[in-house]
């Protein structure tokens, strides 16, 4: 069974991109492996078969006049850009003064958004294990948070912690 | 090649101006907030020595609806707040025991519950007028201590 890198060889081989040396061997493999000998029909079969198939196209003129009309239309297009930038010189000064303004609001206005904190959805952040539970009855506009604290071995103080 | 300003560049501004206009009118927003520290038992009366009272009937029904198992609530301390927009408060609610408010935006909030010095819970989430958050957690002999907030009437 051949592997993908020997494929790849056998078809640089029948493109003829192998130097001498590995030419040679894959020459030597080919007469050898019948899998391999078969592999290599069928892909002269199919390079035959495109390229004898493929539509031949005919330019109306001259290579050489059809490729100097593509030249032509590059620089036309360069040439028209420029042209686009014809402005008074007041609105040009505007613009550049506008140009930062407008960074400045953008990068000010993704601050603030970004800066806003979420809203209507409650999320909960447990700084320490403190095992909290959360109940909210949307109906009655309440929530309970029940946390583990004080600890259970804290208990002993824990009149002290709280309400005292 | 020079930059140009577009249609998205000047929309970009405009949004931007609004969202700052509309920051400034957030910042001038208080909540003001009532906090309660409130003892809660199956007891019919306050510890010995403590003259703890009732909490309000309203707030009575508010917690019966929830999940607790306790017949009788005492408060234990009461305190006021008022918060601006993005701002925070501290506020004692026992000698060992505070909160840590902050005023998001409109009636969102996050609180934090520090105990002994420690932040044992933060919590983000909006309190709009008539609802309640609580926290709380057992104490000793089968009774519980509760933190709770709202939006003062």
């Amino acid at each position: 069974m051949m592997d993908y890198q020997q494929q790849l060889d056998l078809q640089a081989y029948l493109d003829g991109e192998l130097s001498e040396a590995k030419a040679r061997r894959v020459a030597a493999w080919l007469a050898q492996d019948a899998e391999a000998a078969a592999l290599a029909i069928e892909l002269r079969q199919t390079r035959s078969a495109v390229t004898g198939y493929e539509k031949e196209i005919r330019l109306p003129e001259s290579r050489e006049f059809y490729w100097s009309k593509i030249q032509r239309e590059i620089q036309r297009q360069e040439r028209a850009e420029p042209n686009a930038e014809r402005l008074p010189e007041w609105l040009k000064v505007i613009r550049r003064l506008l140009m930062p303004a407008t960074a400045m609001a953008m990068v000010a206005f993704i601050a603030v958004m970004v800066g806003r904190q979420p809203t209507g959805i409650p999320s909960e952040t447990a700084l320490t294990d403190t095992g909290a539970m959360t109940y909210r009855d949307f109906e009655k506009g309440a929530t309970l948070v029940w946390l583990s604290y004080p600890a259970d071995n804290e208990f002993a103080d824990y009149e002290a912690a709280m309400f005292e | 090649m020079r930059p140009k300003l577009n249609a998205v560049g000047w929309a970009g501004l405009m949004v931007c101006l609004l969202a700052f206009a509309g920051e400034g009118q957030a910042q001038a927003a208080v909540l003001k907030l009532e906090a309660q520290l409130v003892w809660g038992t199956d007891d019919s009366k306050p510890p010995a020595g403590k003259n703890y009272q009732p909490v309000q009937p309203e707030l009575k029904k508010k917690l019966k609806d929830l999940p607790l198992k306790w017949s009788n609530y005492f408060e234990v301390n009461r305190k006021s707040l008022e918060v601006k927009a993005g701002e925070t408060r501290k506020e004692p609610m026992s000698d060992k025991c505070e909160i840590l408010v902050k005023h998001l935006d409109n009636s969102d909030l996050e609180v934090s519950l520090i105990g002994k010095g420690k932040e044992v819970m933060k919590r983000r989430q909006s309190l709009p007028r008539g609802e309640i958050l609580v926290l709380g957690g057992n104490a000793p002999n089968a009774t519980a201590w509760l933190v709770i907030l709202r939006q003062a009437e």
